[in-house]
């Protein structure tokens, strides 16, 4: 068993070249779906019945059904049914903000159930708005307590990414299967591939950790 | 658009023999990954340095690394390793119970964790072993806590047998995605290929709401 | 005896062989000195109250007792024998010694009397009917016998504490540990606890009890130790220590708890 790594050097320019494209989707993916998960997890909770329902139903499709999936349909199907060409990485933008951004409406449902009715009570007392009542009370209160579930989507999202090498994303995954292929080294490049991602997603899961552990102990008994 | 929606039924055989491997593969998974977190916990909390330093490596890293790496490089690895040509099922299978193994191990880990340590010097205080405490007392309260974190991983596992298909694995996915390139038909395939799975996993994730309602602490 | 006590004739129990001895104990939680070479006896019969302000190791010589803490430096005999570090023989030291923590900690997914057979059909391979005739006979002695079947969720704070005390005497051990029993009480629920303590001690159960009830040290101990800082402040007989104590810190102390002698 010899190990060569000298192709992962040799690539190293194309390699990082894929841990950008990485980044980026992530970071892409991390806001877009943090914005729409916001609006669709206030939806759920101060919209009116339909659209709570018609949310509802959105948010556990993206639980059932993979990413891998949801991918797969956003890059080769959505354009036979809108008549709208996705390049591969914007396909992969909106499948992984879609999904992620399910999860980050669950996160904002349920740290704003914990916090509302004692809150909104006092809020509506003093003559607050519902929208001030959120933005001044609520929010800020239920976000310390979600902040460790947002570590986990996060580093989730990054992982995800690597997905997207099936529809041909020139992200890490992608581009460390190439250069395998090409090299015949699959074992020493993979190797390095799994470093780059540990070394991304390790700070994340960290400080989620971290954080966690700090704002747990308020809950326990 | 002309669609063809007759391929998906004239394919049900292949189809559902599909569906038959991601069952099978999401209940072996667990099968290996339920025992192999309780072994990784059991090691973390062990009093010798060495296998909890082990176990903190594994963990780590398979809570780190992406899973379709994971499989694509255990595709690689393991007929070097084992010197075995082994089929791809079996490949996957490894790559997704170490994963989920590392995941199930921080499960266990937390939920032993939240027994009060004094409910164990109870029971050692009434001259109990460690084990006895163990089995009578601790592992009793905490499976209610682990049981809801299961059944998620439960369902993530569920879904993530289609990253398998990468290798050829014949799962659903890839089921699915091979009749696509034999009839042309894109768009009915991977529709019918999202509604098979929304038609498994949206009954398991209702139930996995139903299992936190039932048995979720609430301190 | 021990030069400590000055031998105090009076004190009961004397003259007989001690249940137990403390010799120059020492405990450290890394490089902090919970206990500085303690040295106790407690005599066979007897109740002995440990008192004394928060952090001085009261709890931690009692944990020690019983093996959930392993001691740094000198001995602890137990009926003539050495506690020693075998996990085996700590079992079979605990079998006979009785624990009572401050959070109860009763099992909460069994029931009152599950609780009390646990230990008799575990640990000593009683039947379950035995273990359970034994059982329901201590809750009656602490007046729970109604409450057999209930979740300790279902019962205050002061009927679980009794529950636990029943749970330890299902073992019929020789001597009885109190730690801090009824400082996680409400005021009303003190009382029943306390009493069966009584009860118990006039029975003639050998307890050692960690407490900050200074009317119960004062009117159930037969032996009153006043601990600070991991050492031993001074011991005497209750009438000694609460009516004319030697050392002025013992004084501080107790007038600090809004005790006026």
């Amino acid at each position: 068993m010899d190990f060569d790594f000298t192709p992962v050097f040799d690539s190293a320019g194309y390699l990082l070249g894929g841990v950008g494209t990485t980044i980026l989707l992530s970071l892409l993916s991390i806001i877009l779906g943090g914005v729409i998960g916001l609006a669709v997890g206030l939806g759920r909770c101060y919209g009116s019945r339909p659209l709570a329902l018609v949310l509802g139903f959105y948010v556990d499709t993206m639980r059932a059904i993979p990413v891998l999936v949801l991918l797969v349909w956003m890059y080769f199907a959505f354009p036979i049914a809108s008549g709208i060409n996705l390049p591969p990485f914007w396909a992969a933008v909106v499948a992984l903000s879609l999904h992620s951004a399910a999860y980050v409406a669950e996160i904002f449902r349920a740290g704003i159930q914990s916090i509302r009715s004692g809150q909104t009570r006092a809020g509506l007392a003093l003559g607050m708005s519902t929208s001030q009542l959120i933005r001044k009370i609520i929010l800020p209160q239920a976000f310390i307590r979600m902040l460790p579930d947002f570590g986990s989507i996060i580093s989730r999202t990054i992982k995800y990414t690597s997905i997207a090498t099936v529809i041909a994303v020139p992200e890490l995954m992608r581009r460390a299967d190439t250069v395998a292929t090409q090299s015949y080294r699959p074992i020493e490049v993979f190797t390095a591939a799994m470093v780059a991602y540990f070394v991304m997603t390790f700070p994340v899961t960290r400080v989620v950790d971290g954080v966690y552990r700090r704002v747990a102990h308020r809950g326990q008994s | 658009m002309n669609l063809d929606w007759s391929v998906v039924f004239s394919h049900w055989p292949l189809l559902a023999h599909g569906v038959l491997m991601t069952v099978l593969l999401t209940v072996l998974t667990m099968l290996i990954a339920i025992p192999g977190g309780i072994v990784l916990a059991a090691m973390r909390m062990s009093g010798s340095r060495v296998l909890s330093l082990v176990s903190v490596c594994f963990v780590e890293f398979f809570r780190n690394v992406p899973i379709i790496l994971v499989v694509y490089w255990a595709f690689y690895v393991m007929p070097v390793l084992t010197d075995l040509s082994l089929p791809a099922f079996v490949t996957g299978l490894t790559a997704l119970a170490m994963n989920n193994s590392a995941y199930n191990s921080e499960t266990f880990r937390s939920g032993l964790n939240s027994i009060r340590k004094g409910q164990r010097e109870a029971g050692l205080a009434l001259g109990m072993s460690g084990p006895q405490t163990f089995f009578k007392i601790v592992l009793p309260q905490a499976w209610r806590r682990v049981l809801p974190v299961l059944a998620s991983a439960w369902v993530s596992l569920f879904k993530d047998t289609s990253l398998v298909s990468v290798i050829s694995v014949g799962e659903l996915t890839y089921t699915a995605m091979l009749i696509r390139s034999q009839t042309f038909r894109v768009m009915e395939m991977i529709t019918a290929m999202a509604v098979i799975y929304w038609l498994m996993g949206y009954p398991q994730a209702k139930l996995v709401d139903w299992i936190n309602r039932r048995y979720g602490v609430s301190e | 005896m021990n030069k400590a006590n000055g031998g105090d004739e009076r004190r009961k129990g004397a003259g007989e062989k001690p249940m137990i001895v403390y010799g120059n104990v020492k405990k450290n939680y890394g490089e902090f000195e919970a206990l500085k070479g303690v040295s106790l006896q407690v005599n066979r019969g007897e109740v002995l109250c440990l008192i004394g302000p928060s952090g001085s190791g009261k709890s931690t010589l009692l944990r020690c007792t019983n093996g959930l803490e392993l001691i740094d430096g000198g001995e602890i005999v137990f009926e003539g024998t050495s506690l020693g570090k075998d996990p085996k023989r700590l079992r079979q030291v605990r079998r006979r010694m009785g624990m009572v923590f401050q959070s109860f900690e009763l099992f909460p997914h069994k029931t009152a009397v599950e609780n009390v057979i646990m230990g008799p059909m575990t640990v000593l391979g009683v039947s379950e009917k035995a273990a359970r005739e034994r059982a329901m006979a201590l809750l009656g002695k602490v007046g729970l016998e109604s409450k057999a079947d209930s979740y300790p969720s279902n019962l205050s704070g002061g009927q679980q504490q009794r529950v636990a005390i029943a749970r330890a005497l299902a073992m019929e051990p020789d001597v009885m540990l109190f730690d801090e029993p009824t400082s996680a009480l409400d005021p009303e629920t003190v009382g029943e606890v306390l009493n069966v303590m009584k009860v118990l001690a006039s029975e003639g159960m050998t307890m050692v009890v960690v407490t900050h009830e200074m009317t119960f040290a004062r009117r159930v101990a037969n032996w009153v130790v006043v601990f600070e800082s991991g050492a031993v402040l001074e011991e005497g007989l209750p009438e000694k220590i609460f009516g004319n104590p030697s050392q002025p810190r013992t004084q501080d102390f107790l007038s600090h708890l809004g005790w006026s002698g």
